[in-house]
């Protein structure tokens, strides 16, 4: 156990992910409470390669990983997190024959709910992503943005503790993206929400606090507002965007400007 | 009785300044249901604030048939409501009116994995007919030593096709559930065991057996085993490596000496000596020794994989970490 503090629902300390000889993640430390928690960065900078240690999908290399107070270390354990757990991998695949309703349901099933509750759940999960009316339509029938609504349904059916969405906005049109948003925002008053994205708009939105990571480490910690600030004091620096976009970019440059003396002797 | 109109102001006061008390005959009546109404009414207001009287009253209620009787009529009957309306089995999905039984069944398949619904049985099915086909069609005496050759590879290779994430689309949702490991992969090996197994060996009966040639059921026990290794060795290397590594070592090990034979200047007729594959088979497969080594190989296989249950779990716990890319692991 790192702590008995039963606050933050996800808590990471020196974690540590490797693909082959490129370091993921670095020595990462984080911690999240209830809330809806955005995650930013450049592609390739390890939003994807944390939200799969934490869907405990993925293997760490090294630190540690504690989740609604269980460190994993043993099945139990485990298998008790991921009951409580929500997951929308960035690419998810289907079973072509199956409805949305058969779709949602079989992952209640894969998520150990008691079959007399799961129906009920499955309905309400594709009613808060507004597919009701297409429930029994086959999942391979669908555009783009609804399949990732059926993704999204899928994460929520078992009222997840904590939710860990991979660029869950990625093919959903300006509407449903405004729908979402007040969905996250409703999700993260019960749960830990933590969403992956590059839509700055969608932090400023949706998000109660930010994170943002860059080559593996984190480069900022704040909340929307404390974001835009920074980006509001760079006014007239030559940085185009909204504030919270040139607050992102004078972050990660800050912090780029202060990791490059080290970048030599990293693994 | 007299009554004093409880104001809610009134609930948290001792129960010693309430007008009154419940007795014994008014609980009883109250248990039984023999109260009037608005006596009834005035002792379950007097209960919520006096804690004596309604131990009293709860006692005498419990004790009491009558209600015992309704309630557990009244749970008997939503119980059933719930069992009409939610379908035990297929993770509580709902009745469904067009779910006809053929749908269902094809859906059970669907979810038991993804080899039962794809080129595999296609490939399971054309490898029965073709047997079928060459042993009366072409008078072929070769087709059972054949099938029972590619008997035990059919199901290695239906477990290659339902786990893991090369061949699961659902593999990066499953594995993040508390089923998706062991459990799912065990799931799916009965559906693929539960197919080819009687089909297999219905068909090797239906062939022409020679003299010498093992019996259709020759191959359970065998088949069964080295799935059973594929399954422990998968703890190791994943899912679609192990069942390779198993398929292939048993076809080798069976065809390797057939044809050392053959180039040892044995019958030589044809590319593939049946006599030759017909004894190395029986060697390996008919009598009693050969199948006890196999039981026993069997339950060591499964002994081991009971211990390396935990594998299939993911832990980003501390640890060493995995050499392989995570995907590929598992």
């Amino acid at each position: 156990m790192i702590s008995t503090d039963t606050t933050s629902a996800v808590r990471v300390g020196g974690l540590t992910v490797r693909h082959r000889r490129t370091v993921a993640l670095d020595g990462v430390d984080l911690d999240f409470r209830p809330g809806v928690h955005g995650l930013l960065g450049p592609n390739g900078a390890g939003k994807t390669s944390l939200i799969r240690v934490l869907a405990t999908v993925a293997r760490a290399d090294g630190g540690r990983v504690e989740l609604l107070g269980h460190d994993l270390s043993g099945h139990r354990e485990l298998a008790a997190a991921r009951r409580r757990l929500g997951y929308l991998p960035q690419d998810f695949g289907y079973y072509p024959g199956f409805t949305v309703r058969e779709f949602v349901a079989y992952v209640a099933w894969l998520k150990e709910m008691p079959g007399a509750r799961a129906g009920a759940a499955v309905e309400r999960a594709v009613a808060r992503v507004g597919l009701a009316d297409r429930i029994d339509a086959k999942v391979k029938t669908l555009s783009g943005g609804m399949v990732r609504r059926v993704g999204i349904a899928q994460a929520i059916v078992n009222d997840p503790a904590v939710l860990l969405l991979d660029e869950p906005t990625a093919g959903l049109d300006p509407e449903q993206r405004v729908e979402f948003r007040s969905l996250l925002r409703e999700l993260g008053s019960q749960a830990t929400v933590i969403v992956s994205t590059h839509l700055v708009e969608d932090v400023a939105a949706a998000c109660t606090e930010v994170t943002l990571i860059e080559s593996g480490r984190v480069a900022y910690r704040g909340t929307p507002a404390s974001l835009a600030e920074l980006g509001a004091q760079a006014d007239g620096a030559g940085i185009g965007g909204n504030s919270i976009e040139r607050g992102y970019t004078i972050a990660l440059r800050a912090h780029r400007a202060g990791t490059a003396s080290t970048a030599g002797v990293r693994r | 009785m007299t009554w004093k109109a409880e104001r809610p102001g009134d609930r948290g006061r001792d129960h010693a300044r309430q007008a009154w008390h419940v007795d014994a005959a008014m609980s009883a009546r109250y248990a039984d249901g023999s109260l009037p109404e608005p006596d009834a009414w005035s002792l379950e207001k007097h209960v919520e604030a006096c804690a004596r009287c309604a131990a009293a009253v709860s006692e005498a209620v419990r004790t009491t048939q009558g209600p015992a009787a309704v309630l557990a009529e009244v749970r008997a009957s939503v119980l059933r409501a719930i069992v009409e309306t939610e379908p035990a089995g297929a993770a509580g999905q709902h009745q469904d009116p067009s779910a006809t039984l053929p749908r269902r069944l094809a859906r059970a398949l669907w979810a038991a994995g993804p080899a039962l619904r794809g080129p595999w049985v296609i490939a399971l099915l054309l490898v029965c007919a073709a047997a079928v086909g060459l042993a009366y069609g072409a008078g072929f005496n070769g087709a059972r030593p054949v099938l029972l050759l590619l008997a035990p590879v059919l199901p290695l290779t239906g477990v290659a096709l339902s786990y893991g994430p090369h061949a699961d689309r659902l593999y990066e949702i499953s594995a993040s559930t508390p089923s998706g490991g062991l459990r799912l992969l065990l799931t799916r090996t009965a559906a693929v065991l539960g197919v080819s197994l009687p089909l297999l060996t219905t068909v090797g009966a239906v062939l022409p057996g020679p003299a010498g040639v093992p019996g259709a059921g020759a191959w359970l026990l065998p088949g069964l085993a080295l799935t059973l290794g594929a399954l422990a060795l998968s703890s190791y290397l994943g899912c679609r490596t192990a069942t390779g590594v198993v398929a292939a070592g048993w076809t080798f090990a069976v065809l390797l000496p057939v044809l050392a034979s053959r180039g040892a200047g044995g019958d030589g007729s044809g590319i593939l000596p049946m006599t030759a594959l017909a004894e190395q088979l029986a060697q390996y497969l008919s009598g009693a020794p050969a199948q006890g080594g196999w039981a026993l190989a069997g339950a060591l296989c499964a002994g081991l994989l009971a211990l390396r249950r935990h594998s299939f779990d993911i832990s980003p716990g501390t640890g060493q970490g995995s050499r392989l890319d995570p995907r590929e692991n598992l």
